[in-house]
C-alpha cells in the first residue's frame, strides 16, 4: 500500500490529501453554518458567505496540513516538512483562483452546449411523438452524460495540479527509515495534543457556548407560519403592582378619612351652633317669619349669621 | 489523597458485582478493529444515532399530536404555530427520516463495495435488509400523519401500489386503509404501525444485527499486506468512537441545518378531492414514482411489472447475493460487475429522481 512520491501518480496524491482534508473540515464547517442560521443569516448571502469563508480559513489550513502529515508518513513514508499545512493551503488557493473561474466557464459551456444539441434531437419527429416521462428521461441523461463528463475531468484535472504542488513538496522531504510500526505510532502521536486536559476544558466549554448561542438565537414560533392559520389574540390582563396597589388603598384611605374627620368636626359645630341657639330662641322665630316665599322660586338664603 | 475510595467508586463496584459492569464495558470497547478506525465504518453508529434522536423528537411530538382525523391537521398546525420550538422539533423530525434513508443507502453501499456481505456475514446482511425495509416502511407510515393533501395523497398513492402486490395486495390494501377511502381507520392504523410496531421491530432487528455483526467481528479493509493490517489494528474504542461521534455530530448539525432551511409547512388540510395538487410520494420514492410513468409501465400488467416485480425482484437478489456471490475477492476494483452494477443502479435512481422533479412542469 506504501508509495514513493516518484511512483505515485499526482491524481492519487492530490486526491488522498484533498478528500480527507474536505470531510475533516466539513463537521467545524457545518457548525458555523448553524449557527449563521439559527441568526437568520444565510450562508449562501453576501454577509453570511464572507463571515463563513472568512472562518473557512483557520479550519482549511488545519484540516490540509493534518491530511498532509498523515499522507506523508503513513503512504510516502517521507518526515513532513514544517508548515505543510499553511504552504499547501496557499498554494492550493493560488491554484483555486486561477483554476476555477476556467473550470466553470468550460463546465457552463459544455452544459449549455449539450443542452442545446440535445433539445435539436429531442425536436426530431421520431422523438416528439413519444411520451413526456420518456422524453424527459432521455433529455437530462443525454445532457448530464456528457457535462458530467467534463466535469470529471476537471475535477481530474485540479486533482492532478494539486498533487504536483503536493508531490513537490514530498519530494524535499526527508524520506524515514523507521518500521511501519514505528511510523504509525508516529502519526498517531501527531494527532493526541500535548495537554490534554486544556483541550478537553476548551473542547467542553465551547460546546457549552455553542448550545447557549444555538437556543438563543433560534426562533421561538415558525418562521413560516402557515398563511391560513390565524394566530389566536390573547388578551393579557393589566399587571398587577401590589406596592402600586397598597399606595393607591392607602391614599384612598387617608382621604375617606379626612373626609369622615370633616364631617365629623362639621357636626360638632353644628351642634354647638344649636346648644347656643336655644338662648336666642325667640328672635330666631321672628327672623324666620321675615322670610317669603314665591311659588316656583327656589327659597333664597337667609343672611348668614356669625 | 486517601487510599479509600469515592462514593461514586463505590456505588460503580456495587453495580458491577451485580451485574457485570466492567465485563461489558470490556465487552463493548475492547472490540479489535482490523486494520484499525476508519470514517467508512460510521454509518452503522450513524444510523442508531439517528433513529435514537428520531424516537426522542417522536415522543416529544407526541405530546401534542392527535391521530384523529378531526384533530390531526389541527395539532399539527398547532405545534408549528404556538408550541415553544414545535416547529424545530417538527423538522428536525421530517429531516432526520430523510437522513436515515440516506445513511441506510449509505451504510449498505459500503458493506456493498467492501464486499463485506461474503462469508460468514451473510446474515448480517439478511438483517439489514429487513432493517431497510423498515426505515422505507417508517417513512411512508410517517407521511400520513400530519394529515395534509400531501399526506393524504401520497398515501392513496402508495396503498394503490401496494394493492397491485399478488395475493396479499388486496388484503394489506383493504387492512391499511380500512375503508373505502383513506379516513379515520387508516390514520388510527399507521399510527400505530408507525409509533409502536415498526420501533419496536426495528429495536428488535437493529439488536440482533449489532449482535451477528459482534459474532462474525468487522470485516476490515479489502486490501493491505497482512503486515499492515497488523500494525494499525486498534481497538473499537477510543479512535472509532471519536470518529463515530465527529460523524454523528456532522449528521446532527446537517439536519439541523435543513429544519432551518426548509422547515415543515403544511398545505391544505386532507380532503378526497385532489383539487389543484397532483399526488406525489416523499423525495426518496420518487425514481420509482418516474419510473411507473414510463408508457412500459402503463395498464394493470405495467403497473405490477414496475412497481411490485421489478422492485421485488431487485430486493429479491440483493438477498440472494451473498449465496450467488461465492468468490472470496473483497477488492471492489477486482469485481467489475459489481462496481458497474452499483454504479448503474445509482445513476438510474439519480437520473429518475430528477426526471421526476423535473415532469411537475409538465403536469399542469
Amino acid at each position: 500500500m506504501t508509495e514513493q512520491p516518484v511512483n505515485m501518480p499526482p491524481v492519487k496524491l492530490g486526491l488522498a490529501v484533498a478528500w480527507s482534508a474536505l470531510w475533516t473540515g466539513i463537521p467545524f464547517k457545518i457548525v458555523v453554518v448553524l449557527l449563521l442560521l439559527a441568526a437568520g443569516l444565510h450562508p449562501w448571502e453576501p454577509v453570511g458567505l464572507a463571515f463563513l469563508l472568512l472562518l473557512s480559513v483557520p479550519i482549511d489550513i488545519w484540516a490540509v496540513g493534518l491530511s498532509a502529515r498523515t499522507v506523508f508518513l503513513e503512504r510516502l513514508r517521507v518526515q513532513p516538512p514544517e508548515g505543510l499545512g499553511m504552504a499547501l493551503w496557499w498554494k492550493g488557493m493560488a491554484l483555486n483562483v486561477l483554476y476555477f473561474p476556467l473550470a466553470y466557464f468550460i463546465e457552463s459551456q459544455t452544459k449549455a452546449l449539450s443542452k442545446a444539441v440535445t433539445g435539436h434531437i429531442m425536436e426530431t419527429e421520431l422523438i416528439k411523438v413519444w411520451p413526456v416521462a420518456e422524453r424527459i428521461s432521455i433529455e437530462l441523461t443525454l445532457w448530464s452524460s456528457v457535462a458530467t463528463m467534463m466535469l470529471i475531468t476537471l475535477v481530474l484535472g485540479w486533482l492532478f495540479l494539486f498533487g504536483k504542488i503536493v508531490a513537490r513538496h514530498a519530494a524535499g522531504a526527508q524520506p524515514s527509515n523507521a518500521s511501519y510500526q514505528a511510523l504509525v505510532r508516529q502519526w498517531d502521536l501527531m494527532r493526541v495534543p500535548s495537554d490534554q486536559p486544556l483541550l478537553l476544558t476548551a473542547f467542553a466549554a465551547s460546546g457549552v457556548l455553542l448550545v447557549f448561542l444555538f437556543w438563543g438565537f433560534m426562533p421561538v414560533t415558525t418562521p413560516h407560519p402557515h398563511e391560513q392559520y390565524k394566530k389566536e389574540e390573547v388578551k393579557t390582563p393589566p399587571t398587577i403592582k401590589p406596592t402600586e396597589v397598597l399606595q393607591k388603598s392607602e391614599k384612598l384611605l387617608a382621604q375617606a378619612e379626612g373626609a369622615v374627620q370633616a364631617l365629623e368636626e362639621q357636626k360638632a359645630k353644628e351642634e354647638a351652633e344649636q346648644s347656643k341657639s336655644k338662648g336666642k330662641g325667640k328672635a330666631s322665630a321672628k327672623d324666620a317669619a321675615q322670610v317669603k316665599v314665591e311659588p316656583g322660586k327656589p327659597a333664597k338664603p337667609g343672611p348668614a349669621k356669625p | 489523597m486517601s487510599g479509600q475510595p469515592t462514593a461514586l467508586e463505590k456505588i460503580l463496584a456495587f453495580v458491577d458485582e451485580r451485574v457485570g459492569l466492567k465485563h461489558l464495558q470490556a465487552k463493548m470497547l475492547n472490540e479489535p478493529v482490523p486494520g484499525g478506525s476508519r470514517w467508512a465504518y460510521v454509518f452503522g453508529s450513524v444510523l442508531l444515532f439517528i433513529f435514537i434522536m428520531q424516537a426522542v423528537t417522536g415522543i416529544l411530538l407526541m405530546f401534542y399530536y392527535v391521530p384523529s382525523a378531526d384533530h390531526a391537521y389541527a395539532s399539527t398546525q398547532y405545534i408549528i404555530h404556538e408550541v415553544d420550538y414545535g416547529w424545530f422539533l417538527l423538522s428536525y423530525h421530517f429531516w432526520g427520516s430523510s437522513a436515515m434513508v440516506v445513511m441506510v443507502f449509505a451504510h449498505m453501499s459500503q458493506v456493498f463495495l467492501w464486499g463485506a456481505y461474503k462469508k460468514p456475514r451473510e446474515m448480517i446482511w439478511l438483517v439489514g435488509l429487513a432493517l431497510f425495509g423498515i426505515v422505507m416502511g417508517f417513512g411512508f407510515t410517517g407521511y400520513l400523519l400530519p394529515w395534509d393533501q400531501r399526506a393524504y395523497w401520497a398515501t392513496t398513492v402508495g396503498v394503490e401500489i401496494m394493492d397491485k402486490t399478488p395475493i396479499v395486495g388486496d388484503f394489506m390494501a383493504r387492512f391499511l386503509k380500512g375503508g373505502p377511502t383513506p379516513g379515520q381507520m387508516t390514520l388510527s392504523r399507521f399510527f400505530v404501525i408507525h409509533v409502536m410496531i415498526l420501533p419496536a421491530t426495528l429495536m428488535g432487528l437493529a439488536g440482533l444485527h449489532i449482535f451477528l455483526f459482534r459474532k462474525a467481528g468487522p470485516a476490515g479493509p479489502f486490501r493491505g499486506s497482512v503486515e499492515e493490517l497488523k500494525a494499525k489494528t486498534d481497538y473499537f474504542f477510543p479512535r472509532q468512537i471519536w470518529k463515530d461521534m465527529v460523524a454523528m455530530g456532522a449528521v446532527f448539525f446537517t439536519i439541523c441545518s435543513l429544519a432551518f432551511i426548509e422547515p415543515v409547512v403544511l398545505l391544505e388540510e386532507a380532503t378526497p378531492d385532489p383539487g389543484e395538487y397532483h399526488p406525489e410520494p416523499e423525495w426518496y420514492f420518487l425514481f420509482l414514482f418516474q419510473l411507473l410513468r414510463l408508457k412500459i409501465f402503463y395498464g394493470e400488467f405495467g403497473q405490477f411489472l414496475g412497481a411490485i416485480a421489478i422492485p421485488g425482484a431487485f430486493m429479491a437478489l440483493l438477498a440472494a447475493l451473498p449465496f450467488i456471490d461465492r468468490s472470496p475477492e473483497r477488492n471492489i476494483f477486482k469485481r467489475p460487475v459489481a462496481l458497474v452494477g452499483w454504479i448503474l443502479v445509482m445513476a438510474g435512481i439519480l437520473m429518475f429522481t430528477v426526471s421526476a422533479i423535473i415532469n411537475r412542469e409538465f403536469l399542469d
